[in-house]
């Protein structure tokens, strides 16, 4: 009993480890992130992906990435080039209604959770 | 004055009303790829089955999702996912196979007014089709297209016109088989992509399919002489090379193998990305810092040379009265934002276009130029219009096409179009409206 309590803490406690930095609420359509530790900064970034990116996706699909470090469609990896490669096919998608400023925002956000998601 | 302005609003109402009892159209949007890669329809089209530019390196790619080597495999199947070749799905990567039956149908009706019909039937609502198509990758090593028209009826205005003529594809109205081919990619480790089957050779930049209106098709590459049933964008039976260089510059030959003939038919091609995604798929390098035109624009150049032999068979077969021609022509394809400009011109010369017993040569040219802005979410529209001229044996038809496309869903297309055509033979006006859906 005593080896299955231990056992049983040890993988609750390497679990969320794996992702410490990020506080995801919800799941599926409805995952989001929990902004309440974020600098003010990326506070400011999470508001225009919260926003602009759910237009054509659900933000479970950036967060898997985030935590995966994987692009869930692609397959491909999904690091700091893969982020700005992203905002730039974002920007350059017709109907986005992305701006520049509003793209660098989002890949900064990307980053530092990037960032947060390793630690 | 055919189209009374009294007119217009009760025939689109007519035509959203009457859509849903409609059977569907004449795109070649896959949804089998949608399925296949678990992404919306919009990763490859505007308003389908116009690509944008990242489909457009989809289907350079051969049906493989861009990227890198070894990516095409599912995740469960991959070396970081359990595995070399492990996974669940162990037994598709190993048999090579897609995990799921790549198949999807498209169906279209047309509903057409003519007032100048020739019968007299002004309202023609009997005008439909329904395809398959198939499509998708072995692993990453090949890649596989097919085509096929169950069913068509009417003067299908979305048809395949020219193979139904070339003797290779029965006639239209008849279940036929419209491209069937599959794609050795970097055949024996080299950068060359080895196709062979029954496809539309690369002469042009777009494929027939990769419109937002196909109806009519592009004067430059539809085009036909006299009774030559060759047009640029007729699938052929054939095997095509051709390759990447440096993910901008691509270039493509091959034979086509007619019937009732032993020689074969040769093309090229070459074309030139200038700006934005290149052929591969990967961005641009994009300041986010400061502004450039670059940043938007997109250029790509293309140019192409097709020489070729047909003529009249006769009881046996055997092709008599033959016309030796060729065409050649050049393209050019400008996106800025939700700007998009098509432009082709195609200059051709047959040396007995009528087939006959006495040749008669004739020099041909056409062009088309297409504007179309993609207004996109949260309206999905595209305005477009469309010129275009071609010189045919009787003299110059001149068409001028403004249209509306709308997707109310991604996999579902209405179109509104109105042709305006000064030809020899006289003007015609033809209001069409269309509905297609893919499943």
């Amino acid at each position: 009993m005593k080896k299955l309590l231990v056992t049983m803490l040890l993988l609750a406690t390497s679990a969320t480890a794996a992702h410490a930095g990020l506080k995801v609420i919800g799941k599926g359509d409805a995952m989001r992130l929990d902004p309440s530790d974020f600098p003010p900064a990326m506070k400011a970034n999470y508001d225009i992906v919260r926003v602009k990116c759910v237009k054509c996706h659900t933000l479970e699909r950036t967060i898997v990435a985030i935590q995966t470090g994987v692009a869930p469609i692609s397959g491909q990896p999904f690091d700091r080039s893969a982020t700005k490669a992203y905002g730039v096919k974002m920007l350059r998608k017709p109907d986005s209604n992305m701006s520049k400023p509003e793209v660098k925002a989002s890949v900064d956000l990307m980053n530092w959770l990037l960032t947060e998601a390793e630690r | 004055m055919f189209l009374k302005k009294r007119a217009v609003a009760p025939l689109c109402f007519l035509g959203l009303v009457l859509s849903p009892l409609l059977l569907p159209g004449s795109a070649d949007a896959i949804p089998a790829f949608s399925r296949q890669h678990k992404t919306e329809c919009s990763t490859c089209h505007t308003i389908y089955p116009e690509l944008n530019e990242f489909g457009d390196a989809f289907l350079k790619n051969s049906y493989v999702y861009p990227g890198k080597k070894g990516d095409a495999a599912p995740q469960g199947d991959r070396a970081d996912k359990g595995g070399a070749r492990g996974g669940a799905n162990e037994w598709a990567w190993i048999s090579g196979l897609p995990e799921q039956i790549p198949i999807s149908f498209t169906g279209t009706a047309d509903l057409a007014y003519d007032n100048d019909a020739f019968d007299g039937n002004k309202l023609d609502l009997s005008v439909r089709s329904l395809r398959l198509h198939a499509g998708g990758a072995f692993r990453d090593a090949a890649g596989f297209f097919v085509t096929y028209n169950l069913y068509t009826q009417g003067a299908q205005t979305g048809q395949i016109s020219a193979p139904g003529n070339s003797g290779n594809t029965p006639p239209n109205n008849t279940p036929n088989i419209n491209e069937l081919f599959l794609v050795w990619r970097n055949a024996l480790g080299t950068p060359v992509n080895l196709k062979v089957g029954r496809f539309e050779p690369k002469l042009s930049l777009w494929k027939r399919s990769n419109r937002v209106i196909g109806v009519p098709s592009y004067a430059s590459t539809a085009y036909l002489v006299g009774n030559s049933p060759f047009s640029v964008d007729a699938p052929q039976d054939g095997l095509e090379l051709n390759l990447l260089l440096g993910n901008r510059l691509l270039l493509a030959g091959g034979v086509v193998d007619r019937n009732g003939q032993n020689r074969k038919e040769g093309y090229g091609h070459a074309s030139l990305k200038i700006g934005g995604t290149d052929f591969k798929g990967h961005e641009p390098e994009v300041d986010l810092e400061s502004d450039s035109v670059w940043d938007f624009l997109t250029i790509t150049l293309g140019g192409f040379g097709y020489s070729g032999r047909n003529g009249q068979f006769d009881t046996l077969g055997i092709a008599r009265n033959l016309n030796e021609f060729y065409r050649v022509g050049g393209e050019i394809d400008i996106l800025y934002k939700r700007f998009h400009l098509k432009g082709g011109y195609t200059f051709g010369r047959d040396k007995n276009p009528l087939l006959a017993n006495v040749a008669d040569e004739f020099e041909s040219d056409a062009y088309a130029v297409e504007g179309e802005y993609y207004l996109g979410a949260p309206v999905n529209l595209i305005p477009l219009f469309r010129y275009e001229y071609q010189e045919g044996l009787r003299g110059g038809t001149r068409r001028y096409i403004p249209a509306l496309a709308y997707a109310p869903l991604q996999n579902t297309r209405l179109t509104l179009q109105y042709i305006y055509s000064d030809a020899p033979e006289g003007t015609n006006k033809t209001a069409l409206a269309s509905l297609a859906f893919s499943l």
